[in-house]
């Protein structure tokens, strides 16, 4: 064991000596994670929607709108609402897209309603705010739904007996009927990595295979240098050597990652989690790179060809396992593909992690994560000895 | 006429490096579909629903959901899965509609609906669409039990007087106006935005990985032993310029043909399409120069690579669309040739350009291309020639 720890401190220290080692271990991952996250990080995360209301009616029920929908709404934080004068200003406002959507309540809307005149309300959206426009127009058809279902009830209530005639101001202000059908929002615990989070952690893994080579793969650049050959002259076992090239890897990843998790802590504000659970994973993920690598490297012929598999395993791992893009959300066959690769653990297990999870949350990620390395280290240890044949 | 001979020979390299069979082909093709796959359908918000035995109104209230335009409806098969896959960000919200909802909402029973939202996405607000589809079916409802509690009549007879009612009392109509210019069109195919912008990408990369031959052609003499024949260094260089233009013009030529074939891309008008692809190879041909002529290892070269093929790609509206990104960082992001390769294909597929359109984005790619081959060839020449 010492003889391998005896490998495993000389080819650290060269390999700390090695710039492009620096560049892929550090630099490049850094540089990169701090640009998708400064360009991808917003995409998608506006939470409160800007809206323009033009109101020209000045009867009760329109007032309803604005008091009992829009106002509880705005205090909430889900929305904005900016007041305009006429329509030609609010579809200004959608058309520059300045708000996503404008409501507009034309003059006489509520004494139309109020003698079952037809009437109607509108929703100007602009066109790339689908999801801004949808929502308001959501809000104006359930207020129209409202306004009907009183409507109804009056005429029909007046149709039997003409006294209804005094429950009209009851139904106008919306108060008399209880709607059966009831949302119950259930606000989940939030297990998805924030953009920022999420680049920094799905680029980190990704390098990881990469930077885990830099020990493994120096046992074929060895056997081709000759300074294997001489290794094994000495009365050194050849487990020995493997061994210490395993844990130059190791050590080379587990750095790695966690300069990565604190730089990106420091530098882009990313929340990784508990740190005792981001520990666990990171050391089962860098096992999991480490035996995988080891593998490839075991069944390749040379330290080229170790490369060119070990990069196109990298790339499709990643890929495949949503390092660069969320690729559950594409849903079906690909979510399931994903969890062949232990990158998509990786991830899973840091969004387990989110909103105060801890070790016990992340119990089925790592199990996940360790059959990888387990599988792999296994069969990389049984074959170890084709490295040492010439 | 030796040009064309180093050039031919830098491309036969190319493709007896075996794996660049999967690099070049088959990598960016798994890109692209993988792409298409989970952004296909635009960038519209996914809504789960666990529905069951839910009855003839529950299958309305998801086929109503399905129909929204701004919005996915992905089924799930129960409420833990649902809950699951809104924590995991699979979808924005989640709805449970509860067995039976049928017989209940007709019975004017209290139904309460899960909507199961994440903080810090829009998933709650999304319930506003539920609830306005779920409104429209309580409606005769709610009129008919109003009248039969006021005791007026009996469930029955309000029910049926409110529906005879409600054919003759016309409904308040919510008019929904768009306004604005759409940036991308509904007839976008699902591949098509992944595979125009993923050409610029995997073009300006291989051409940049592409260099490491240029490092070796130093390294392993070749440029000394064709030096040392009676060939002029503006040959020499003229000759391995074409072949990195040449890389770079296959890697595009595959995707376009490839993506084509394969996923039905509709690359918009055929010249201009070409021409951008020519043009922005020359600037991915150039960038792969300087980096051959700067760097002197391949290991140095690899990473120099990604991290510049992936990092301009992202800033230059490759990994999302240009369009969404906040001002300055578009501006910024026009120091880049991806950012004009991408203006063009977006001029030529979405808007239906002609060639006059894209004139503009093309001289911008030229002045790049003319920038990165000067530097390149100064450069060459120099460690060359020492």
């Amino acid at each position: 064991m010492s003889t391998a720890l005896l490998i495993a401190w000389k080819d650290l220290r060269q390999r700390f000596r090695d710039r492009s080692m620096f560049l892929i271990a550090f630099v490049v991952p850094l540089v990169l994670a701090f640009i998708f996250g400064r360009i991808l990080g917003d995409v998608g995360q506006e939470v409160t929607f800007q809206y323009a209301l033009a109101n020209q009616d000045d009867g009760v029920i329109s007032s309803v709108f604005v008091d009992e929908v829009l106002t509880p709404l705005e205090r909430q934080g889900f929305l904005e609402i900016t007041p305009v004068d006429s329509r030609e200003e609010a579809l200004a406002l959608a058309t520059e897209g300045a708000v996503s959507a404008a409501f507009v309540i034309p003059a006489g809307f509520s004494a139309a309603v109020e003698q079952a005149q037809p009437a109607e309300i509108e929703v100007i959206g602009n066109v790339e705010q689908a999801i801004g426009t949808l929502i308001a127009s959501s809000m104006l058809t359930t207020f129209a739904n409202e306004v009907r279902a009183a409507q109804l009830a009056f005429v029909t209530a007046v149709s039997f007996d003409e006294s209804a005639f005094s429950k009209l101001d009851e139904l106008t202000e919306g108060r008399a009927l209880p709607n059966p059908i009831t949302l119950e929002d259930v606000s989940a615990t939030r297990k998805e990595l924030d953009a920022g989070t999420f680049f920094s952690a799905g680029i980190a893994v990704f390098f990881l295979f990469f930077t885990v080579q830099f020990g493994v793969t120096s046992l074929l650049d060895e056997r081709r240098a000759g300074t294997l050959a001489r290794l094994m002259a000495a009365p050194v076992r050849r487990s020995a050597i493997f061994a210490g090239k395993l844990i130059t890897s190791y050590v080379i990843g587990v750095v790695s990652m966690t300069v990565l998790a604190v730089a990106t802590t420091l530098i882009l504000g990313a929340e990784w989690g508990d740190p005792v659970g981001v520990a666990l994973l990171i050391l089962a993920g860098v096992l999991a790179a480490t035996s995988i690598t080891a593998l490839i490297a075991t069944i390749a012929k040379n330290s080229e060809q170790a490369g060119n598999w070990q990069t196109i395993v990298a790339l499709v791992l990643g890929m495949l396992g949503g390092s660069f893009f969320p690729v559950t959300q594409a849903g079906g066959a690909i979510v399931t593909l994903s969890l062949i690769t232990p990158h998509a653990w990786f991830l899973r297990g840091l969004g387990d992690l989110q909103g105060g999870g801890g070790v016990s949350d992340i119990v089925p990620a790592l199990a996940a994560i360790l059959a990888f390395a387990a599988v792999a280290g296994t069969v990389a240890m049984l074959r170890q000895g084709k490295i040492f044949q010439p | 006429m030796k040009e064309l001979v180093i050039a031919g020979f830098n491309l036969r390299r190319l493709f007896r490096y075996r794996p660049n069979f999967f690099f070049i082909i088959i990598f960016p093709m798994l890109i692209i579909l993988l792409l298409g796959a989970t952004f296909g359908s635009g960038f519209n918000p996914a809504v789960g629903i666990a529905a069951e035995d839910t009855g003839a109104l529950g299958e309305e209230l998801v086929a109503a959901l399905e129909a929204e335009k701004g919005l996915r409806v992905r089924r799930f098969d129960n409420e833990d899965d649902l809950a699951d896959g809104v924590n995991r960000g699979r979808v924005e919200a989640g709805l449970v509609v509860p067995a039976g909802y049928d017989s209940m909402v007709r019975n004017g029973d209290t139904v309460i609906l899960k909507f199961f939202s994440r903080p810090g996405s829009f998933g709650a607000q999304l319930g506003a669409t539920v609830a306005a589809v779920v409104s429209e079916q309580s409606v005769l409802v709610r009129a008919g039990r109003y009248v039969e509690d006021e005791g007026y009549a009996s469930q029955d007879e309000a029910l049926e007087r409110a529906e005879a009612l409600s054919r003759i009392i016309p409904a308040v109509n919510v008019r929904v106006t768009r306004a604005g210019e759409a940036l991308f069109p509904e007839e976008l195919g699902r591949f098509d935005m992944g595979a125009t912008s993923q050409l610029l990408l995997f073009v300006f990369l291989t051409s940049l990985t592409g260099s490491v031959a240029l490092i070796e052609t130093r390294q392993l003499g070749l440029s000394r032993r064709m030096l040392s024949t009676p060939t002029p260094v503006r040959t020499i260089l003229m000759g391995e310029a074409l072949g990195r233009i040449a890389v770079a013009l296959l890697q595009g030529v595959i995707i376009m043909v490839g993506s084509g074939l394969l996923f039905g891309v509709n690359w918009g008008n055929p010249v201009g399409a070409g021409l951008v692809l020519v043009f922005f190879s020359f600037v991915g041909a150039g960038a792969g120069m300087v980096v051959g002529s700067v760097f002197s290892t391949e290991q140095q070269a690899i990473p120099i690579a990604l991290l510049a093929g992936l990092g301009l790609a992202a800033i230059g509206g490759s990994m999302v669309p240009l369009e969404i990104f906040p001002d300055t960082m578009r501006t910024i992001a026009h120091f880049t040739p991806h950012a004009w390769g991408n203006d063009a294909f977006a001029e030529l597929v979405r808007r239906n350009g002609s060639v006059v359109d894209i004139l503009p984005d093309l001289g911008i790619l030229a002045a790049f291309a003319a920038v990165l081959f000067t530097v390149a060839t100064w450069r060459l020449r120099k460690v060359m020639t020492n």
